[in-house]
């Protein structure tokens, strides 16, 4: 009998607050490649990193050809041939390919010719192209990926764990790391995938492992057997939290606009193509999907932080394809970034300063600032908006996530916009911060503004929004009632699955 | 096999600056002790001396009093830059450039009455100070160059910018061959305000109280603590940040060059190369002792300016006066080594783990 | 060439004398910015060279004259100048605390020390200096003969240590992993290069090599004596020829030259009839420095600075 490649045996791993892994489970054949499916949140990645040797796991055990294995560092993992190829590259910019590759496991003495030569035959071997002696910084983050999974090959990794691959390729270079894979297991190598992508899952893998809530509910299941509803409905499951109760709404005339809209990313690659929609006043649009699929480039886009490619945006019959952030504000758009203390608030100044953020402009008298004005601010925000918080004029460092993402929609809210767009307002918030603010995002649509809100968490549209819009690879695929769809039909939709 | 690492506190200890900076005083104190004995000095006199020397009399308390003047208004500067995170190495080329501006003010109203041509003059050291850093400033401000570097520079430039003029065409005629600037005119010396304090101090506080109230009640003020606090969180509320770094640059170099301005109509005789005399780089040292803090800059300037006046006093003694300079370094040192501990926690784990 | 000179009527002697000052200069700056440069490119930035500098140079006086050997004397004077590193390897690296401000700190206490320890041998009239080492044949090439292969060991020791240097950072694994260390140090780190030792060591040698050049000051012709003040800023134009020489040993040593040239030009420009002020010369350096730097920043934008990316930047190890 041969003996799994990789075993993972009832792996828990607990974080602060958090627990990742809850008796996780993992069989790798060897000489197959092996998704290891599940949502944001659902524990691949700390599976993997205890694969890797990144963590210690609390419980459990890592079996490698059978062998029980103890891995204290990634070198030991390395050691034992786990080479893992996260999803932030370790590469140095200025280095060239094969001085990456090379560094930390190169003889003494460098002979950068000979080395680069070898790179040269490795890659062959695998059937991708590299220059070795190209520097990085010059490279796509297909060509970057290539030298992330030479490394692993340099050191003769037995199991290659990828994390996420495709979310920096373009569909070409996605087709030829399989064809990259392919080779791998051809030499009895074994492969693990980790997506979130159905269709990619489909072409790329032999089986499947699904996890959910950092349990494993599905092991190693034939992919050619599976049909996508079914992995859809694994992977998401049924709804578990009781919704906030919503009543339906009465919605007026369309308070944003976005047409045509094209946007690019920090890279240059397009992270938004051709998105048209709208949402009225009165309603709230959730827009699905999961994170890095280009929702971030489109409400950045929106608020005024990101420039748009192409296409225009309109707050309530006003176009501000070009405007400032302060111009959107005050022509009624608030803005709920996801970033809430990198650019929503400023953690080392006080209460009183960041509530006045948006408009100080508006409470000065002359080249001075009418204190007065803007402490009565603060109060009314911190009063109308349940913040709590010791001292207005303590620096805000220490509030709890929750209080802060109140001050921040207290301040934006203030206002009394026209238009509110949301990103990931409940991200990393407890169960009580959760209710406030999606309490806050219902009083503001029953109040007639337009709200739009991003979330990677489908229970949360389900229960707030009148329409959902499913956003994959930077377009929007498709548009439901909220009242009439169902977690498989929105989740496949997401997964990237035609109909 | 376990190792010592540094672990981020949750929150800083309370009281940890004081006492950080408590600990690098007896830190100095205490190697300064120790050279002392190996040089062969002696020890408590050469410290009581300079106690007696800095605090000990209102002569001695008055002579302190100017010397911590250029300290703060250095200190001051570099700790208006370090609002934006910006380094200004550059005070003593500020200081020293500030000077010549006033010096050359100088020379113009020489027969203006004394009020309005010491006016004159510190204002034109003001902006003498602000017109070197201006360089620098651009350079940062529009192109991103390190303004560590680029204001260092200058601080070389000035000072040959100062020997230049000595030899050539400010050469003082009178000066027996002797390479020197031409004194200042009769009419530009401050007056004194007690015992030999010159009103410079009272300049100086003017201009830390007034930078204090400009940083908390103005919009500009405002505007800057938020790109301090967090550039990112500043641009989305519509702050120009190329603007504020090239405006904190400018008046850091302002506070810097009215520095050199009153060294030169207060305490000396004429333009030269030590009319900066370290201020430049004390100042630095002041400014991270008081954690950047303009209200703790004053202080620390008064307890700097008291080394360096007691520094002075101890070469009657036959020791050496760089005595004060070491005990000035060492008091950072010992100061920053002890600020670590205050926010990190030591913390031994096994070798190899990384979480 | 000797034609050209003859008929500007200008002395032989000048010229040579102008060109070994150059080469002398260049000696003292190089030194200190071959040093400086490796501490910087594993990402620590040490102001304290102007410090290492003054404490390598009155400890190598003291030891070259106690001992009667300049070679004990650019020995010890180099080992001062790397325990005064050590303060700012143990505050900055393993502290982690600002660099800027503990560089400067050793700036200070360094010169502060030297003039300390100094005091008392200013008028010392003892003197322990190398003398000229004539490389057999090669030094009697007329012009080059004289400069380039007659001058004093530690010019030899400072073109080897160059070599050594350049060789060591592109040839060797340890120095991939030490540039590792200054571009990325988490992925040195993850690569398995101890992020914290390498910069230690890098910023020791740094030490060593501004103690170098220190006594060299002391234990050679050019000034060949301890008074107060010697190091004069050239600490400076070191750190300044870091930059210059684009964070690499061969590019340095052409800008050693040049710096050292105008460095050499202070007192010497009168046979050659120039009336131009040397002092205004002699800002050259560090206005040149500027204008490098403003042109790298300028290309920066499309393409890496070659400044090491993590200079400046403690690092630890972070939690998840």
């Amino acid at each position: 009998m041969i003996q799994p490649a990789v075993e993972l045996d009832g792996i828990w791993k607990r974080f602060p607050g958090v627990i990742a892994n809850a008796g996780a489970n993992l069989t790798v054949r060897p000489g197959t490649v092996h998704a290891v499916l599940g949502e944001n949140g659902a524990g691949k990645t700390t599976l993997m990193n205890c694969l890797a040797g990144v963590y210690l796991p609390d419980e459990g055990q890592v079996r490698i050809d059978g062998v029980a294995q103890r891995f204290s560092s990634p070198a030991d993992a390395l050691a034992a041939g786990i080479g893992m190829v996260h999803q932030e590259f370790r590469l140095v910019p200025t280095f060239t390919v094969a001085e990456n590759i090379v560094l930390g496991h190169a003889p003494r003495i460098l002979d950068m010719a000979a080395t680069e030569a070898e790179v040269a035959n490795l890659a062959e071997r695998f059937g991708f192209d590299v220059e070795p002696d190209r520097p990085v910084w010059q490279l796509s983050m297909g060509e970057r990926q290539r030298v992330e999974i030479l490394k692993a090959l340099w050191r003769d990794a037995k199991v290659l764990v990828l994390d996420e691959p495709t979310a920096v390729l373009t569909p070409q270079e996605a087709v030829e790391l399989g064809e990259v894979l392919r080779r791998t297991v051809a030499e009895g190598r074994s492969v693990i995938f980790i997506s979130h992508k159905l269709d990619e899952v489909v072409s790329f893998c032999d089986e499947a492992t699904v996890l959910r809530g950092g349990k494993t509910v599905a092991s190693s299941i034939s992919v050619a057997d599976a049909n996508a509803s079914s992995l859809a409905e694994l992977m998401v499951g049924e709804a578990s939290i009781e919704p906030v109760s919503v009543s339906v709404s009465m919605p007026g005339d369309p308070a944003l606009v976005v047409k045509n809209l094209s946007v690019l990313d920090s890279r240059g690659l397009p992270a938004v193509q051709d998105v048209t929609f709208s949402v009225r006043s009165g309603e709230i649009v959730g827009i699905a999907g999961v994170a890095g699929n280009g929702q971030r480039s489109l409400t950045d886009a929106i608020a005024g932080l990101q420039p748009v490619k192409s296409g225009t945006i309109e707050v309530m019959q006003a176009d501000v394809t070009q405007a400032s952030p302060q111009r959107r504000f005050r022509a009624g758009l608030a803005y709920i970034p996801e970033d809430r203390v990198g650019v929503g608030l400023a953690p080392k100044l006080p209460a009183t300063e960041n509530a006045m953020m948006r408009e100080y402009r508006s409470l000065r008298r002359g080249p001075l600032l009418s204190w007065t004005r803007a402490r009565d601010l603060c109060d009314r925000i911190i009063n109308d908006f349940e913040v709590k918080i010791g001292r207005r004029d303590a620096p805000l460092a220490g509030l709890s996530g929750g209080n802060l993402q109140r001050l921040l929609l207290g301040r934006e809210l203030s206002s009394a916009p026209d238009v509110v767009v949301a990103s990931q307002p409940t991200r990393g918030l407890d169960v009580s911060g959760v209710r406030a603010i999606q309490r806050l995002l219902v009083q503001q649509r029953d109040e007639g503004t337009a709200v739009l809100v991003v979330s990677e968490d489908l229970d949360e549209l389900l229960a707030l929004a009148d329409r959902i819009l499913v956003m994959v690879e930077g377009r929007v695929v498709g548009a439901f009632d909220a009242r009439a769809t169902s977690r498989v039909e929105i989740g496949e939709a997401m997964m990237g699955a035609t109909a | 096999m376990k190792r010592a690492v540094l672990r981020r506190r949750e929150q800083p200890l309370r009281g940890g600056q004081p006492l950080a900076f408590v600990l690098g005083l007896l830190f100095a104190l205490l190697v300064g002790a120790v050279l002392l004995a190996v040089a062969g000095d002696p020890v408590l006199e050469t410290y009581t001396r300079m106690w007696d020397r800095s605090f000990g009399s209102a002569a001695s308390l008055s002579s302190t009093f100017n010397r911590a003047v250029p300290l703060a208004l250095a200190g001051l500067a570099v700790s208006i830059a370090a609002t934006m995170g910006l380094w200004n190495i550059g005070a003593e080329g500020q200081i020293l450039f500030g000077a010549t501006a006033a010096t050359l003010v100088g020379r113009i109203g020489a027969d203006w009455p004394s009020p309005v041509l010491i006016v004159a003059m510190l204002l034109g050291a003001a902006l003498g100070g602000a017109l070197w850093a201006l360089g620098p400033g651009l350079a940062r401000a529009e192109i991103g160059v390190s303004e560590i570097i680029t204001t260092l520079m200058l601080n070389e430039v000035a000072l040959r910018l100062i020997r230049y003029l000595e030899n050539g065409p400010w050469k003082d005629p009178d000066g027996f061959g002797f390479p020197q600037i031409t004194a200042k005119p009769d009419g530009a010396g401050l007056g004194v305000l007690w015992e030999r304090t010159h009103i410079g101090g009272l300049i100086a506080l003017a201009v830390i109280f007034g930078f204090a109230w400009l940083v908390n009640r103005s919009v500009w003020g405002y505007e800057l603590r938020l790109a301090g606090a967090s550039p990112k969180t500043a641009a989305y509320a519509g702050v120009s940040l190329r603007r504020k770094v090239l405006g904190v640059m400018v008046l850091s170099g302002a506070v810097a060059g009215l520095a050199g301005g009153i060294e030169l109509t207060g305490t000396a005789a004429r333009l030269n190369e030590s009319i900066s005399n370290g201020y430049g780089f004390a100042g630095i040292v002041v400014a991270a002792l008081a954690l950047m803090r303009p209200s703790g800059v004053a202080v620390v300037a008064v307890l700097f300016g008291a080394i360096q006046v007691g520094g002075f006093s101890i070469q009657s003694l036959g020791v050496s006066a760089a005595v004060s300079n070491i005990l000035q370094a060492l008091i950072l040192l010992g100061a920053i080594g002890a600020a670590v501990l205050s926010t990190h926690r030591v913390v031994l784990v096994d070798r190899k783990v990384v979480a | 060439m000797v034609n050209l000179i003859a008929a500007l009527n200008i002395s032989e002697v000048a010229v040579i004398g102008l060109l070994v000052a150059s080469l002398q200069f260049a000696t003292l700056l190089y030194l200190a910015a071959l040093g400086e440069t490796i501490a910087e490119k594993s990402g620590v930035l040490n102001l304290g060279v102007e410090g290492m500098m003054a404490v390598g140079a009155v400890v190598g006086y003291i030891a070259a004259v106690s001992t009667g050997s300049p070679w004990i004397g650019l020995l010890v004077g180099g080992l001062a100048g790397a325990a005064a590193a050590g303060v700012h390897a143990v505050i900055a690296v393993v502290l982690g605390a600002d660099q800027v401000v503990s560089g400067l700190a050793l700036t200070i206490l360094g010169l502060g020390l030297a003039n300390f320890i100094g005091d008392g041998y200013t008028d010392d009239p003892r003197r322990s200096l190398f003398v000229d080492l004539d490389l057999p044949g090669l030094s009697d090439i007329p012009w080059v003969g004289e400069v380039v292969f007659s001058a004093t060991p530690v010019t030899y020791l400072a073109v080897g240590l160059g070599v050594a240097t350049w060789f060591a950072l592109n040839r060797t694994s340890l120095g991939l992993g030490l540039r590792a260390v200054g571009e990325s140090a988490s992925t040195a780190d993850a690569a398995g290069h101890g992020v914290t030792a390498m910069r230690i060591g890098a910023v020791l040698i740094g030490g060593l090599f501004a103690g170098f050049s220190g006594a060299y000051l002391t234990t050679t012709g050019i000034v060949g004596a301890w008074s107060e003040g010697l190091t004069a800023g050239r600490g400076w134009i070191a750190v300044a020829l870091v930059i210059f020489g684009a964070w690499r040993s061969g590019r340095a040593a052409l800008g050693a030259l040049l710096f050292g040239f105008t460095l050499a030009l202070r007192n010497r420009l009168q046979p050659f009839g120039v009336e131009f002020s040397p002092i205004l010369l002699s800002m050259l350096p560090y206005l040149l420095t500027v204008l490098v730097l403003i042109g790298i920043s300028i290309k920066a934008r499309h393409q890496p600075s070659p400044a090491p990316a993590g200079l400046g930047t403690p690092y630890r190890r972070e939690e998840r």
